[in-house]
Order: C-alpha cells, then sequence, then structure tokens
C-alpha cells in the first residue's frame, strides 16, 4: 500500500540517496587507500568520490582538514536531499538533525557557564545541527535568561521541557545535560516514527525502529560502562536510560544496578547481539576486562567497534527495502562512518602507525 | 708570561717575598679544589647529558602514542572534544614540586610531578560514546607529561651546570695559566732583587739588625728580676 503513493513525493529524494549510497567505498577502495604511504597519495585515491572537495586543500593536508573537507560533502548533499524533500520526509530529515543540534545546544551552553564569547563558538558547531535560532543563543550572557527566552525557541525545547530546570543547566554537568536530552530525543524520535500517520506500519517504522532501538541500547550500554569510577551515582544514571529498545525494560534495570562490566554483560545477556559482543571481548579483551575498550587488544576488536560495526550492518540493510525513509538515515550513518575511517586511515599514515591501520568498518 | 714583565708591582721586600710565598700557596690550593670540583661537576654534567639522550628517546615514543590515543578519540567519540574539555577543566590534576639538589656547591633545581588524588574534572566526558578512550587518552598524555617534566629537569640541570662548570673551568685556567706562574714570577724577581741588593747594606742591616736584637735582649734581661729600691744607691739625685 505505501507503495502506491511513496514516489509522487518521495521518488526523486530515495532516487538521490540511492545514487549517494553507490558513490561510499567500497572494501577494495579502503585496501588501496590502506596502501598509500603519504597524505598526498590518499589524497589522490580519494579523488573519484571527493574529488571537488579536496582540490582546494594544500598539499600534505592535516588530518583534521581533510575530515572537516569530506565532512563538507556529506554537508551540503544532504542540504540538497532536505531541499528537495517534503512533507513528512522534511520532517524525518529535521529529526534526523536533532541529534547534532544537541550537541550544539550542549556546547551552547557550556560556553554561556563558562562565560565565553558564544559567537567564536559557531564556528566550532557542527553544521548538520544548525538552525535558524542558533546564533541568538550567544545573546544570552546568563543561564537563566538562556533557558527561559532562548532554549525554549528552539526545535530542542520539548526535550528540556519537564526533565531539565535552569538550576539543572547550572548545576549538573554537561554530559548530563547532554544524555538526558538525547534521551528525550531518542524516545521522541521513535514516536515520532512510529505514529506519524505517513509512516506507521511501513517499512520507514519497522526499519527505523531496529536503528533507534539499538541505537538505545547502545547508549545504555556506553552510558553503564563509562560511568564506573566516576561520581554518577545509579540513580541519576538510571534517568539517562532511553524507554524504549531491546534491553527495555529489563535489561535497563539490571544495568542500572550494574557495579561492574561483568554486571552489564549479566544484564545484556538476554539479547542475543550483545551477548555476542560481550562474548568476543572477554576472550580477546585479556586482563584488563571489557570495560577497557580500545586497550592493549590491538588484534581484536573493541566493544565500541563492534557496535559501530553493527549500526553500520543495519544502516546498509536499511536499503534492501524500498518506500522507507531510513535509507536517508542509513546514508547519514555509513557517510559519518565513512569519514571516520578516513581521518583513521589518515591518522595512521600520518603518524606512521599502520599496524593499527585495519581498524576501519567497511561494510561494502 | 715570560720575563720580567708578567710579575706583581711589588717592592722587592722580604715581606713582599713572605706575602707572595703564601699567595703562591693559597693559589695551589685553591687550584686543586677548584679542580676536583670541576670533575665533580663534570661527572655530573655527563650523567644528565646520557640521561637526557635516554628521556628524549623516550619522549619521541610516549608522544607519539599519546598522539595516536587522541586519534583513537577522534575515531570513537566522532567529533571534537577539545572544547569540552577545556571548559569542564578546573583544576589542575598534575601537578609538579620543585626540590634543590645540592652537587658540589651547585643548587640544581629538580622538577617531580604528582597526581592529585580525587581531581577528575572530564569524567564524564564521551558518556554516550567514546568514554573509556577518552580516560584512557588523558592517561596516556599524564604520561607523556611526565616524560616532559623529567626532560625539563634534566634539562635545567644542563643549562646550570653548564654555566657553572664553564666559570669554575674559567677559574682552575686562570689560576693555573696565570696567577700561579705570575706570583712564582715575582717571587724569582724578588728574590733576584734581594741578592743584588749592596752586600755591604746589606750586612750593615744585619749587624744593625744583631745589635738591636742584642740591645733589646739585654735591656730585657736587666728588666727582669726583682729591682731593689733600696739598693740603688747610685742613683742620680732628684732635684726639685
Amino acid at each position: 500500500m505505501e507503495g502506491l503513493l511513496f514516489n509522487v513525493n518521495n521518488g526523486y529524494v530515495e532516487g538521490i540517496v540511492r545514487g549517494y549510497r553507490n558513490s561510499l567505498l567500497t572494501g577494495s577502495a579502503y585496501n588501496n587507500l590502506t596502501q598509500c604511504e603519504t597524505i598526498d597519495d590518499l589524497k589522490l585515491q580519494l579523488g573519484p568520490a571527493y574529488g571537488d572537495f579536496l582540490a582546494s586543500l594544500p598539499p600534505n593536508p592535516s588530518t583534521s582538514s581533510l575530515a572537516a573537507k569530506t565532512t563538507e560533502k556529506l554537508i551540503s548533499e544532504f542540504r540538497y536531499v532536505r531541499a528537495n524533500a517534503v512533507g513528512s520526509l522534511a520532517a524525518f530529515m529535521d529529526y534526523v538533525t536533532y541529534g547534532y543540534m544537541i550537541d550544539n545546544v550542549a556546547l551552547l551552553i557550556t560556553g554561556t557557564l563558562h562565560e565565553r564569547d558564544t559567537r567564536e563558538l559557531l564556528e566550532r558547531c557542527h553544521p548538520l545541527g544548525w538552525f535558524e535560532t542558533m546564533p541568538v543563543l550567544c545573546v544570552a550572557t546568563n543561564i537563566e535568561e538562556l533557558y527561559n527566552s532562548v532554549l525554549i525557541e528552539t526545535p530542542l525545547a520539548p526535550y528540556f521541557k519537564g526533565s531539565l530546570s535552569h538550576q539543572d543547566l547550572d548545576e549538573l554537568n554537561i554530559e548530563i545535560v547532554r544524555n538526558t536530552l538525547y534521551k528525550n530525543y531518542l524516545e521522541d524520535f521513535y514516536n515520532f516514527v512510529n505514529t506519524h500517520p505517513d509512516m506507521a506500519g511501513t517499512p520507514t517504522s519497522e526499519e527505523m525502529s531496529e536503528i533507534l532501538e539499538f541505537e538505545a541500547d547502545r547508549r545504555a550500554i556506553n552510558i553503564t560502562l563509562n560511568s564506573f569510577g566516576t561520581d554518577l551515582t545509579k540513580a541519576d544514571r538510571s534517568k539517562l536510560y532511553p524507554s524504549f529498545g531491546k534491553l527495555y525494560p529489563e535489561g535497563t534495570l539490571m544495568l542500572s544496578r550494574a557495579d561492574d562490566p561483568e554486571g552489564v554483560r549479566l544484564a545484556v545477556d538476554g539479547v542475543h547481539d550483545f551477548k555476542t559482543f560481550f562474548d568476543a571481548i572477554s576472550v580477546g579483551g585479556g586482563p584488563s576486562g571489557p570495560g577497557n575498550m580500545g586497550g592493549g587488544s590491538s588484534d581484536g576488536k573493541t566493544l565500541e567497534d563492534m557496535f559501530y560495526q553493527k549500526e553500520m550492518e543495519i544502516s546498509k540493510g536499511a536499503f534492501t527495502r524500498q518506500f522507507t525513509y531510513a535509507i536517508v538515515y542509513g546514508w547519514v550513518k555509513l557517510r559519518e562512518q565513512e569519514i571516520r575511517n578516513i581521518t583513521w586511515i589518515a591518522e595512521c599514515i600520518a603518524q606512521n602507525q599502520k599496524d593499527r591501520i585495519g581498524n576501519y568498518i567497511s561494510v561494502f | 708570561m715570560s720575563g720580567a714583565a708578567d710579575r706583581e708591582a711589588v717592592f722587592p721586600t722580604r715581606q713582599s717575598l713572605g706575602l707572595m710565598k703564601a699567595k703562591l700557596k693559597g693559589a695551589e690550593t685553591g687550584h686543586n679544589l677548584l679542580k676536583r670540583k670541576s670533575e665533580a661537576l663534570t661527572k655530573r654534567f655527563r650523567e644528565i647529558t646520557k640521561r637526557i639522550d635516554e628521556a628524549k628517546r623516550k619522549m619521541g615514543r610516549v608522544m607519539q602514542i599519546a598522539a595516536f590515543s587522541l586519534a583513537e578519540v577522534t575515531y570513537a567519540v566522532g567529533g571534537d572534544i577539545g572544547y569540552q574539555v577545556q571548559e569542564s577543566a578546573k583544576s589542575a590534576r598534575f601537578r609538579i614540586r620543585t626540590k634543590q639538589d645540592n652537587v658540589s656547591g651547585v643548587l640544581l633545581p629538580a622538577f617531580e610531578s604528582y597526581l592529585t588524588e580525587g581531581n577528575n574534572d572530564f569524567g564524564l566526558t564521551g558518556l554516550g560514546k567514546g568514554g573509556q578512550q577518552v580516560q584512557r587518552c588523558r592517561e596516556t598524555y599524564a604520561r607523556a607529561v611526565e616524560a616532559l617534566v623529567e626532560l625539563a629537569s634534566l634539562q635545567t640541570a644542563f643549562v646550570i651546570l653548564d654555566e657553572v662548570i664553564k666559570v669554575v673551568n674559567r677559574r682552575v685556567n686562570a689560576i693555573e695559566h696565570v696567577i700561579i706562574p705570575r706570583t712564582e714570577n715575582t717571587i724569582k724577581y724578588i728574590n733576584s732583587e734581594l741578592d743584588e741588593l749592596d752586600p755591604a747594606a746589606d750586612a750593615e742591616m744585619k749587624a744593625k739588625r744583631e745589635a738591636q736584637a742584642a740591645q733589646g735582649a739585654k735591656s730585657q734581661s736587666e728588666d727582669t728580676g726583682p729591682s731593689d729600691i733600696l739598693a740603688a744607691a747610685d742613683e742620680e739625685d732628684v732635684i726639685f
């Protein structure tokens, strides 16, 4: 049924995004990249995919400028798609950008709290998370003003409402604010894709539910693992878990009680994917245990890597369905991973650490 | 430093001869002591040079690992966390205290690093993702800074010692090649001048001195013993 009218409004955008997906780097392209001796070689190899954007870089550019330029390409493509989107797809794409907005707002709140000139922070904001009223955030000089008159005008206002007061912004760690917002955002997004008349019961809601559930579980696990050894209390921690996902509610309850990585392992035991992740790292993790991801185990994959891998597979899977908005989300995520991969390979080449260059994640 | 030109402007008298001899002795003692100090400092200096070499190599390795761990953070977090870390850091976690080492009278500052306990300003950074990498990166950089502090301490010692060794060596050389020869020349000069003096005058002076000495001894012997006032009858009358 959804196929009947989908192409009337969204056919063009879907075609464009599928075209973009085909220009993603493939496994053999990555293989070529890892053979490069210098950043210039890398730039040359990236020519077919990123030629226009990398052309203005000086010879032997820094890895950060390389990352900035590759991000620029994603931004311009995203803006093009967004400009051509109408109706519920436009709203869906706005939802995609809210995640970046949260990061930008968190950055600006930090700046306001420390009474910095927030104008110079605007440059550091992620362009995908740009919204029209964002420069207005810089007008506010104290946190109460920011909360009462500025934040309320942003698209993020519903996420603040009810869970954060302006005193909270002042007192709570900015990371907690950020994660609270993100939790609200994920729940809202989940609700949006499952209740909106254009999406409920379509492949969009099926695919997006899978992606968002995974994202929610990943955040819950990460927050738990990262909070060990910090002054985040268990009660505060449990407030940061999104209230959906495969782990919810039993798994998150057990996560909120976990004291060590072993407790996390027990909590996620019920979900097959996560169980295999934890089994894999407890075999290869060595004495430092699964908590120390990205640690000394250079050969074995870390938990973070496996999460990324899984996310990429889900995003890739979204393209197997037709008539769905999820491909836009999947494409953005795949492109982000590609940028991270390129940056990683560039770093490895620049720092002469070739032994770990194969740590990138390629799904095509 | 040859001949009569290089000597001190003194009058060739026995008194200045004595002075010069004392000076020569002093110079030789000083030379010995300074030489020993210079050797002790040079020994320490070589040791420090060796350790600087090691520390620099270590720094190269550690900094490389640290830079790479930052790359890991960038990969895991997927963005720039620099600003956030800067803003959430409130007080220094890694601190330095200085103490002083005494090497042969030279005070060398030594820096000692230590971590303040319970100071975890950005412990929550990357809570959503990449937190472990952030913490690991911080530890790696703490180790890198430790290596830098050690190197800084060695470098400071190196510079100070270098200066002091130069000064001491200059002094040793000055004493060895200027002061001692000159004093010796002066002594030689005084001796030769004294020898050249008129032997007659010399004898006269000697006689005079002997006479004086004899007289002094005589008067002294007269003075000794209780003087009997009554017995001294042949005293001149006192005329008022």
